[in-house]
């Protein structure tokens, strides 16, 4: 059996599975999850740098299971692009392998149960909406009422369908992004790649789409999101890995990267110089953002001193509490903060 | 066979829309309209003059629209990385080489269309001017129109194996050394023939030149079997089974061009 935090997924899509795969379970206790994405030591060496280092991707090993949500993140030039590259067969591994839904990478047996939205979409501009869709539908071998059903449903999922008859050359970037969206999604794939999804989207558009991915993963689909913005990553994945020049610097599930085991994190802002000076020399850690200074310490008791010390000093405690790190914390220790 | 012609609808739309080719194919009838302009030029064979210049427009033309429209179908693809949405979905990458000929094989019959309905109006208007000068030659005149709609024909094989040249060419050069190569293989091409009679050992060819000369014939394109004017000209009628042979070979090299395209296109990297 696998991890009970997750829905299996090929349930949802197949009602009769609990009985198929004869693993015991009653109906709706199916906890059986096939993977979705499943890399070993894949490999992409594009050049080498002048030292003689291999350019490109090294030795990736992930595996994505069915219904997770999983981020890539890397600052630019770490390899999310050669990655998703390779993962839907547009370039070649220079070693390793990787299946999709247990098939090879590249092969087309995969391709009908994808969608992929890359970062800033190009599409034929003379097209309309409702035309792009159609194009893209019937790649899919889809037509008809089926299609035009289809396509009037994910227009109005993507808020385009008051524009759906406006060509693409006279698209603005968040309206490519949103008929990207529904390019992705017009098979109704289980498994999604989205490249910098919010990309030139407003606020409430990136919003729209946190919730449409939302409701993709509560219907059981796997997301695989490539991004930078990594406040946006944070509550949306639930396993991530970390790139940084090819190599794969830390992967797991955000829960557990997250978490550090011992820690209280006291929050101060108005602290004074001295005060700071006074907090070095007693915090385990101290970092400073803007007008906030973070200090972590490894007793509850060292903790409360501090907070006491820094109230008679005149700061103001904006958090006192269990310590977890930010994804962006995990992220900077992960590439050596020089990103 | 549906994201075939989904591709090569979309290919077709697009093409159709580029200006460059649109101006050729303006200038190109502009031209074969005013070739009985041209055929007082040559006083005493002014027919040869409209026919010369317009199928030779045509011809002309039409290479270039090919060549021109063949070498930037897939590049502009993967330039502007729509390529990649498409390839993602389940599309074989021999799917997409030949849903990008096919549009561009209805871009330039479209083209070649529009040139020979050109030619034929011009054609049209003046035979009977050049009837009542050589009456004797009426009988002739009624075979060209047959002709003529032949050699149109033949054009369309012609380019499509142009195009075909021009795409493969782009999926393995850059953009400039594929229309080269297209364009060098085309006007080589028309000299096939030479190169058998250059090879032939009573005109003193030496083994090397025999070897040289012979390979060149069997692997160029025979573009100059697709030329009719001579025929046409002369008022000899030309078989259907002369045809569906010129055809025939033109459509056997083309399938072996477009096999290597996609062997090379099946392992290049978008």
């Amino acid at each position: 059996m696998g991890p009970a935090t997750s829905r299996c997924t090929y349930r949802l899509q197949n009602p009769n599975h609990h009985a198929a795969c004869a693993h015991g379970e009653a109906v709706g206790r199916c906890w059986v999850i096939g993977l979705a994405i499943k890399t070993e030591n894949l490999s992409k060496v594009y050049t080498h740098d002048a030292t003689g280092r291999p350019v490109g991707l090294m030795d990736l090993s992930l595996e994505v299971e069915e219904g997770q949500i999983f981020g890539l993140l890397g600052p630019n030039g770490s390899g999310k692009t050669t990655t998703l590259k390779l993962l839907l067969g547009l370039i070649f591994p220079t070693s390793g392998s990787g299946e999709i839904f247990g098939h090879p990478l590249g092969s087309n047996a995969y391709k009908e149960r994808i969608g992929f939205l890359p970062e800033g979409p190009y599409f034929y501009e003379h097209l309309n909406g409702i035309e792009l869709l159609q194009f893209y539908g019937a790649l899919f071998g889809m037509g008809g009422s089926q299609l035009n059903a289809r396509i009037e449903e994910l227009l109005h999922l993507v808020g385009m369908w008051d524009r759906r008859f406006i060509r693409v050359r006279n698209y603005s970037r968040g309206m490519r992004q949103r008929i990207g969206a529904a390019q992705a999604l017009i098979n109704d794939p289980d498994l999604l790649f989205l490249d910098e999804l919010t990309s030139g989207l407003d606020p409430i558009g990136a919003m729209e789409m946190h919730k449409l991915l939302m409701s993709l993963r509560d219907r059981g689909k796997t997301l695989f999101l490539c991004s930078h913005l990594l406040k946006d990553m944070e509550p949306l994945c639930d396993k991530v890995i970390i790139l940084n020049q090819g190599r794969q610097c830390e992967m797991g599930r955000v829960d557990d990267l997250l978490r550090v085991e011992g820690q209280v994190r006291l929050e101060l802002t108005g602290v004074s110089e001295e005060f700071a000076a006074k907090l070095k020399a007693s915090a385990d850690e101290v970092m400073v953002r803007d007008h906030l200074t973070v200090a972590l310490f490894g007793t509850q008791s060292a903790a409360l001193e501090s907070a006491q010390a820094a109230a008679a000093a005149g700061a103001t405690i904006a958090h006192l509490g269990a310590h977890q790190r930010t994804l962006e914390e995990v992220f900077i220790a992960a590439v050596g903060g020089d990103e | 066979m549906l994201p075939v012609i989904r591709v090569a609808r979309a290919t077709f739309h697009e093409a159709w829309r580029r200006r460059f080719l649109n101006g050729i194919l303006v200038f190109a009838i502009l031209i074969i309209g005013s070739s009985w302009l041209f055929a007082y030029l040559q006083p005493g064979a002014e027919l040869q003059m409209v026919i010369d210049i317009g199928l030779g427009s045509i011809r002309f033309f039409g290479m270039l629209i090919a060549v021109f429209l063949g070498t930037r179908l897939v590049p502009d693809e993967m330039e502007r990385r729509t390529i990649h949405t498409i390839l993602a979905k389940p599309v074989s990458r021999a799917q997409f080489l030949i849903g990008k000929f096919a549009g561009g094989a209805i871009t330039i019959a479209a083209n070649l269309i529009l040139m020979g309905l050109a030619f034929y109006a011009v054609f049209a208007i003046k035979a009977p001017a050049f009837v009542a000068e050589k009456p004797e030659d009426a009988l002739i005149f009624q075979a060209m129109y047959g002709n003529i709609a032949k050699a149109i024909l033949l054009s369309f094989f012609e380019m499509f194996l142009v195009l075909g040249i021009a795409v493969v060419a782009s999926v393995i050069f850059t953009w400039v050394l594929s229309v080269i190569t297209t364009f060098v293989l085309y006007f080589v091409g028309q000299m096939a023939d030479l190169f058998q009679q250059l090879s032939d050992p009573e005109r003193g060819a030496g083994l090397f030149a025999r070897i040289v000369l012979g390979a060149a014939y069997r692997l160029l394109p025979h573009f100059e079997i697709f030329d009719m004017r001579e025929a046409i000209l002369q008022g000899i009628y030309v078989p259907w089974t002369t045809l569906a042979k010129t055809a025939g070979q033109g459509a056997a090299y083309l399938i072996v061009v477009l096999l290597i395209g996609y062997l090379v296109f099946n392992e290049r990297e978008v």
